[in-house]
């Protein structure tokens, strides 16, 4: 019983990470979309107007982002239900979590067949290697090492440090927002 | 190595000597009485459509259709074509005789066949089928794109201007048939090229992300067959086993890449192919060594222990453990100048002569996004990926 008790309570804590992480990785896309040149030159050659979603398969928790034009991202929130160009599926929680609490890179779910990728797989590649980025920039050096392929060498303090504050000082405003938001639609 | 991987390949390999013989016994066992044969002008001018028909006609089973004008990049309005002959025929299963292009051709008509309707973009992409298609066989007849055993397949929307992919497992035939005797009039520099692509294959499906127990045991097998058969058939066309072997060895290799995928090898291949129209296994020949040395240090371990499977047991053995890995890739190039001094194969993006040095910018852009480059194990950046150009332009 209280064995049964911690797995669901396990598995719900499991849940709410990965959408947590989601909610923040989609803000986090907007902000650095804002400010860093390798992401906007790598979010420049994506189409106007491209909706990008991450997901959980079946019905699980999810990030949108759409392309607004050069190179500048917008996160359109956990629960889009609009139409989607591009989009990775998770087939499971599980997997999602592996690579949202840096346990497995994200070129090693694609390898592992983690994820479903559907539609322009050029797309799909530059979209991975903007979240590549991303995670270079805000995470430190030692988890970032186990999230990318490879670190990038010519990311200096200089340029890391900066971003970093960038994108987490956003996300904060962001995220501040979206909950005075919910609470006022209770 | 992976902790975890999938591991799938459902495809029943018919091979060896009178392999052909053994196709209107499968086609009689799922009970299809108008076969449709889909290959290419150049197929049937070589007469590999005559073992295939007598094969079948000794065993009274009558193809209903041949369509033998399959172009090498095939499109969707060719797929409409076929699909409305098979109809109009009312055939019940579909024969796949030829390289790269007559059998992805086959396995779009099939889904057209299988699902219905004219527009064969609308099943473009992963996952998108969701029931068996018809019964399908095919008869490959090169030695590398191990099509015949791969669950992808790419046609041209002409009117767009795209390529479109198919991906999914449905699209596997049923049989693959390997018979010595449709790759022994095979020209030697095709002979060369595909199976460069097939080493390719395997050795990138052995050294990329996405490799496995599984998928190892195929691609090492199949380095062992071009090692020790693609000279040999070069010198003595003719050589049956020879040619079996290197078949086999496309297949396997297919089997391997289709389960682990492949790197930047293919990332610049298909770039390239794209953009200069060069053939695939020609442009796999020539990046093989310049993408090994520039994933060595990520892939040495792996790298080396192919020694043996190219070269053989005196050669590994007497080989230091710590240059092993080199000595795989100056095998490679060991190998590319003896292709070069038997048909001329070129070593160099400057020897095909069909390139301008100032299209390596727009190659080098291209396969940075390509599909492919994800499994690569070293993450390359644009500089690396133009320093790999120059050194294979020569």
């Amino acid at each position: 019983m209280l064995e049964s008790f911690s797995r669901s309570t396990a598995r719900r804590a499991r849940r709410q990470y990965v959408g947590m992480m989601f909610r923040f990785m989609g803000h986090a896309l907007e902000a650095i979309s804002r400010f860093d040149k390798t992401v906007i030159d790598e979010a420049s050659a994506l189409p106007e107007g491209l909706v990008f979603q991450m997901t959980v398969l079946p019905a699980g928790p999810s990030l949108a982002v759409e392309h607004t034009g050069g190179g500048s991202l917008r996160y359109l929130g956990s629960h889009y239900q609009g139409p989607v160009d591009l989009s990775i599926r998770f087939k499971h929680l599980a997997h999602a979590f592996l690579v949202l609490s840096f346990q497995e890179k994200t070129v090693e779910a694609f390898a592992n067949d983690r994820m479903v990728v559907d539609g322009d797989i050029a797309l799909a590649v530059r979209m991975t290697r903007i979240l590549n980025r991303l995670e270079a920039i805000i995470l430190p050096r030692l988890v970032a090492r186990r999230a990318v392929k490879e670190y990038p060498s010519e990311l200096g303090l200089l340029e890391k440090v900066p971003g970093a504050i960038g994108v987490y000082r956003r996300v904060a405003f962001s995220m501040i927002r979206d909950l005075r938001k919910e609470g006022l639609s209770q | 190595m992976s902790r975890y991987y999938e591991f799938f390949c459902p495809v029943k390999v018919i091979a060896g000597e009178a392999a052909l013989e053994h196709l209107p016994y499968e086609l009689t066992g799922i009970a299809s009485v108008r076969p449709m044969i889909i290959t290419d002008a150049g197929v049937r001018a070589a007469g590999l459509l005559d073992p295939v028909i007598a094969a079948c006609e000794e065993s009274a089973v009558t193809i209903a259709a041949i369509y033998d004008e399959v172009p090498p990049d095939s499109s969707t309005t060719i797929v409409r074509d076929i699909a409305n002959l098979y109809r109009q025929q009312q055939c019940d299963a579909i024969i796949a005789i030829g390289g790269g292009s007559s059998i992805d051709t086959a396995k779009a008509v099939n889904i057209l066949v299988s699902e219905g309707g004219d527009d064969i973009a609308a099943y473009s992409g992963a996952g998108v089928l969701t029931r068996p298609l018809r019964p399908f066989f095919v008869i490959p007849t090169t030695a590398g794109t191990g099509s015949e055993v791969t669950s992808v397949a790419v046609i041209a929307d002409t009117e767009r201007s795209v390529k479109l992919p198919f991906t999914s497992s449905f699209l596997l035939p049923n049989a693959a048939i390997i018979d010595p005797r449709m790759t022994l009039t095979l020209p030697p520099h095709i002979t060369a090229a595909t199976a460069m692509d097939a080493l390719t294959h395997a050795t990138e499906a052995y050294t990329c992300l996405a490799k496995n127990p599984l998928s190892d045991a195929y691609a090492t097998a199949a380095i062992r067959k071009i090692g020790r058969s693609l000279l040999a058939v070069m010198d003595n066309p003719d050589d049956a086993k020879g040619r079996l072997d290197l078949a086999e060895a496309s297949t396997m290799a297919g089997i391997a890449f289709s389960n682990s995928m492949v790197g930047l090898v293919h990332s610049l291949g298909h770039a390239t192919g794209a953009i200069c129209h060069l053939p695939h296994g020609l442009c796999m020949s020539l990046y093989l060594p310049y993408v090994l040395e520039y994933n060595l240090e990520d892939i040495r371990e792996p790298l080396a222990e192919l020694l043996l499977y190219l070269e053989g047991p005196e050669v590994w053995s007497a080989t230091p453990a710590s240059r092993r890995a080199e000595a795989t890739i100056s095998a490679i190039r060991h190998l590319r100048d003896e292709l070069h001094h038997r048909c001329e194969l070129p070593r160099t993006l400057r020897e095909t002569g069909k390139l301008k040095e100032d299209q390596l910018d727009a190659i080098a852009r291209q396969a940075l996004d390509d599909g492919s480059i994800i499994y690569n194990p070293r993450e390359a950046s644009l500089k690396e990926v133009r320093s790999i150009l120059d050194k294979a332009w020569g």
